[in-house]
């Protein structure tokens, strides 16, 4: 190895993906002139191969010779704009990425989608040559004497050009911008505060087109969260019968993985509506996965989109929110049910069941709370006082439930309101253990799948127990395995009650009545209030409220 | 926003919580976060421990003076400085955090000491035209994302005295080349198979997300390169956007999946300089470490050096964003093994 190469010559360079939005930095020479070579001869790989051409023509020579695809004479049938020129070649290459390498370019119509305007390769140079290829073939009919007029229409069509590459970019901006903004509202609902983030991220998107939307992370979560991923297809696969030649309408179908296990199960068609711009990338995803045909993705609200059936078959919805209800998105669900299931029609998943129990950590008390009594010789406990207020969502361990679960709602998809959302309910739980303190309450949910309407739920019913029977189920309690959706904790704040003598002990066997509701968080948000007033046989008692946002 | 203050570190982290399940000791998704970023923050003892040390360690430096604590967050450097025996403490910090400071430095009888301003830098009325001492903690990932350091260079011109004193002066950022086949698998090649489904749109998106996460030592395939170092009483706004050279030679036969980088921060104006490393050699801390996946798998034998550049500038648009490229080229006489190219990222 040569001593030179120990450091990198200035100037050395790199393929730079976001040479688009960057195109204002070329002027800044170092490092990137590689990148930006004379713009008469920019280098092009094939349409039909990975073989780099010196240019967009002799690329296209290959093209006509061995494949017999004439792009210029396409571009010329069809009657293609700038836009659909980019379309066109990003189908091309799509279709030749999927192994056809005959591509239908008869009709427009096959590559109209809007999927189209962003490039499969980056920094195809082919996009920028456009415009290049189509003024060179009109060049040879003009007479080489009129040398001014041929000028005037040089700078014409620079004039042209540039307005046609401005408005591809805002095309592809917008779409990134609305992308964006629905990957925000989304944010918004599970985390308040990386929203103000996400707005910045917004005004970012006016540079568009390569835009790292770092909310990927969500989806990546929501699709490795195995317990409820697998639940639906589960329940999908082993119904085939139940789907197959099916109209289904996925709620909030996010990357459209619900959707393609039903597309895949047989269904005739699939709607896929969600409101957040992933739906771009879902568009994508099922159009990869040769199920375009089947599902059509709808971007917008539930309650505002046009749907092309009248009724559907099935609804299926990944809906649930922490402590099932946070996010709002069931009162979606439910005017989905209403207005579009057929009066036979299947809600997939059938059921659900919130559940609470008596919960005592002691180590969480300690390391969370305890800890702000002395923080490197401080006090800090003031950092302590919205603690109670707030419902905690978190991972506990089965040891920190410390008394039997009670179903305290039961949600039949078929037939709840949104009225029902709303509520007082008692419960009656019995303390397994002794315990120092009762620290708080966990709020979990279940999970079922029932195959057809008529299916009753079993009073009671557990998961585990509803496998055994075939039924497609899975909890969020701490018993089960970990989904993103954890369980919701309401700490109760014993100093609080400090007048009537605070926390105390409680021992097994004791019993413990109270009422826990729910209730919307007033600002029409997606936040949920949930109030708990309990007593037990030793007269340890309170009530409090907290607040899910 | 600064690292104690009301933005947690925004995108990754809660990306984090939602993958969540190896943290969820300290991983809320609620609002329990804007306590619990402050108390992953002072729970990080490599940090705070270096703070407090480096204050308490210098009352000779500290006594009499009039100190400037930028981004404050709860008040702990301000209440370090004031037992230290500061004339006087100056807390800014933009957040509503400075409400629960308030708070904190009155129980902790220090409210004549300490006077604790919400606002921007550039907009409060300090009590004092000019300080002796500043002390930030406004370090971010990567260094500089989300980073409140232009704030503390703004700081330094306005209201430090010459011959002013920084606490931590000198950070200097490294990067070196890993073996991640494992995980750059999970977080990347998930896309290609997703229950079934070819899910490259997402994953094109992956590969320009730089990861924030933990890297274990025995990953480390080459040494580690130094690649700037930012002196922060001469250092300028301007200076932040950088791109500079690296060189790193492996140290054993294997494979290189990503660049990470991190950074180490010294404390030299202290009578015994401190310092401490974010690096994959040290203790944790929250800051851990920022892994970059290349495109390409490099294959190196011992002692091959890949070369590159690393580039980094704010967003235009959003000063807290990062555009950062990073090449590399690897040569070797072997051509299969060669390879060359680069990756832009955004955080």
């Amino acid at each position: 190895m040569s001593s030179s190469n120990v450091n990198p010559p200035v100037g050395e360079s790199f393929p730079d993906s976001h040479s688009v939005s960057d195109s204002s930095d070329s002027s800044n020479e170092e490092g990137w002139e590689d990148v930006e070579p004379d713009e008469e001869s920019q280098p092009v790989v094939g349409l039909f191969t990975d073989q780099i051409f010196p240019d967009a023509r002799s690329m296209l020579k290959e093209c006509k010779g061995k494949y017999n695809f004439d792009l210029l004479k396409i571009q010329k049938d069809l009657d293609l704009d700038f836009l659909d020129n980019i379309k066109l070649v990003n189908y091309v290459r799509t279709q030749v990425k999927k192994g056809n390498n005959t591509p239908d370019v008869s009709s427009k119509s096959n590559f109209e989608d809007d999927v189209y305007l962003k490039p499969v390769l980056e920094d195809d140079a082919l996009l920028y040559s456009l415009d290049d290829l189509a003024d060179e073939q009109g060049e040879d009919a003009v007479p080489a004497t009129e040398t001014n007029r041929q000028v005037l229409e040089l700078q014409e069509n620079l004039e042209r050009l540039q307005n046609q590459f401005s408005e591809y970019r805002l095309a592809v901006q917008k779409s990134m911008d609305d992308q964006l903004s629905k990957e925000d509202d989304k944010l918004a609902e599970s985390n308040p505060q990386p929203s103000a983030k996400a707005v910045d991220r917004l005004q970012d998107a006016e540079d568009g087109y390569f835009v790292s939307y770092a909310y990927n992370g969500i989806h990546e979560s929501m699709l490795k969260d195995t317990i409820r991923t697998d639940a639906y297809r589960d329940f999908v696969y082993e119904n085939k019968n139940v789907f197959k030649d099916k109209v289904v309408l996925d709620v909030g179908c996010g990357t459209g993985i619900l959707s393609m296990f039903c597309a895949k199960a047989g269904a005739k068609k699939v709607i896929a509506v969600d409101n957040s711009n992933i739906i771009d990338r879902a568009k994508e995803i099922v159009h990869d996965n040769g199920l375009g045909d089947v599902i059509t993705c709808i971007r917008g609200k539930i309650e505002e989109v046009t749907l092309p059936v009248e009724k559907v078959d099935i609804i299926i919805s990944e809906w649930m929110g922490y402590g099932l209800l946070f996010e709002a998105m069931f009162d979606s669900v439910i005017y989905a049910r209403d207005r579009y299931l057929a009066p036979n029609g299947l809600m997939a998943p059938s059921h659900a069941t919130l559940r609470l129990a008596p919960y005592a950590d002691p180590d969480f008390i300690a390391s969370h709370i305890s800890f702000w009594n002395n923080v490197y010789g401080f006090k800090m406990d003031s950092m302590l006082h919205k603690i109670y207020d707030e419902a905690v969502v978190r991972s506990t361990q089965p040891s920190t439930i410390v008394g039997g679960s009670q179903i305290f709602l039961t949600l039949p998809l078929h037939t709840i309101t949104v009225e029902e959302l709303s509520f007082l309910k008692e419960f009656q739980v019995t303390l397994n253990q002794d315990v120092d303190a009762l620290d708080g309450w966990a709020i979990w949910f279940d999970i079922f799948f029932m195959p057809s309407r008529e299916s009753v739920l079993p009073e009671d019913a557990i998961p585990s127990d509803m496998r055994k029977k075939g039924i497609v189920s899975f909890t969020t309690g701490p018993d089960g395995i970990e989904t993103h959706w954890q369980q919701t904790i309401l700490l109760i704040d014993h100093a609080k009650d400090q007048a009537k003598g605070g926390s105390q002990a409680l021992k097994k066997g004791q019993v413990i009545t109270g009422k826990i509701g729910y209730e919307k968080t007033e600002k029409g948000s997606r936040g949920v209030d949930i109030s708990v007033q309990w007593e037990s046989d030793s007269n340890e008692k309170g009530v409090q409220l907290w607040s899910l946002q | 926003m600064d690292t104690e203050s009301d933005s947690p570190q925004g995108i990754t982290s809660s990306a984090d919580r939602m993958v969540g399940m190896e943290h969820s000791e300290v991983r809320y998704f609620t609002s329990y976060d804007h306590h619990g970023i402050h108390e992953e923050m002072l729970k990080d003892d490599v940090r705070t421990r270096s703070y407090r040390d480096s204050i308490y360690q210098n009352r000779h430096i500290f006594k009499d003076k009039v100190v400037l604590d930028v981004g404050c967050g709860t008040g702990i450097l301000s209440m370090f400085a004031a037992r230290a025996g500061a004339k006087h403490v100056i807390g800014v910090d933009m957040s509503s955090i400075i409400e629960k400071a308030r708070q904190i430095v009155d129980v902790n009888g220090l409210s004549d000491k300490i006077t604790l301003l919400q606002g921007k830098m550039e907009e409060v009325n300090l009590p004092f035209p000019k300080v002796d001492i500043i002390i930030s903690e406004w370090m971010g990932y990567f260094l500089l994302y989300e980073s409140m350091l232009d704030t503390v260079l703004y700081a330094r011109d306005t209201y430090l005295n010459p011959g002013g004193l920084i606490f931590p002066d000198k950070a200097t950022m490294y990067v070196a080349g890993i073996e991640d086949g494992d995980y750059k698998d999970d977080k990347i090649g998930f896309w290609d198979n997703v229950y079934g489904f070819d899910y490259s749109p997402m994953k094109e998106i992956a590969l320009n997300e730089p990861l924030v996460d933990t890297v274990e030592m025995k990953a480390l395939v080459t040494d580690p390169c130094a690649i700037i170092t930012f002196d922060l009483n001469t250092v300028t706004a301007a200076d932040l956007a950088f791109k500079v050279p690296y060189a790193l030679t492996a140290k054993r036969p294997d494979f290189i999946h990503a660049l990470i980088a991190w950074f180490d921060i010294e404390f030299s104006a202290c009578h015994k300089p401190i310092h401490f490393s974010t690096g994959p050699h040290a203790k944790y801390t929250h800051w851990k470490q920022t892994v970059f996946y290349l495109r390409d798998v490099l294959t190196v034998e011992e002692e091959e050096r890949v070369t590159g550049w690393v580039e980094n500038r704010p967003n235009d648009k959003n000063k807290r964003d990062l555009d950062i490229s990073i090449s590399y080229k690897f040569e070797t006489p072997d051509a299969t093994r060669a390879a060359e190219g680069g990756c832009f990222y955004r955080m």
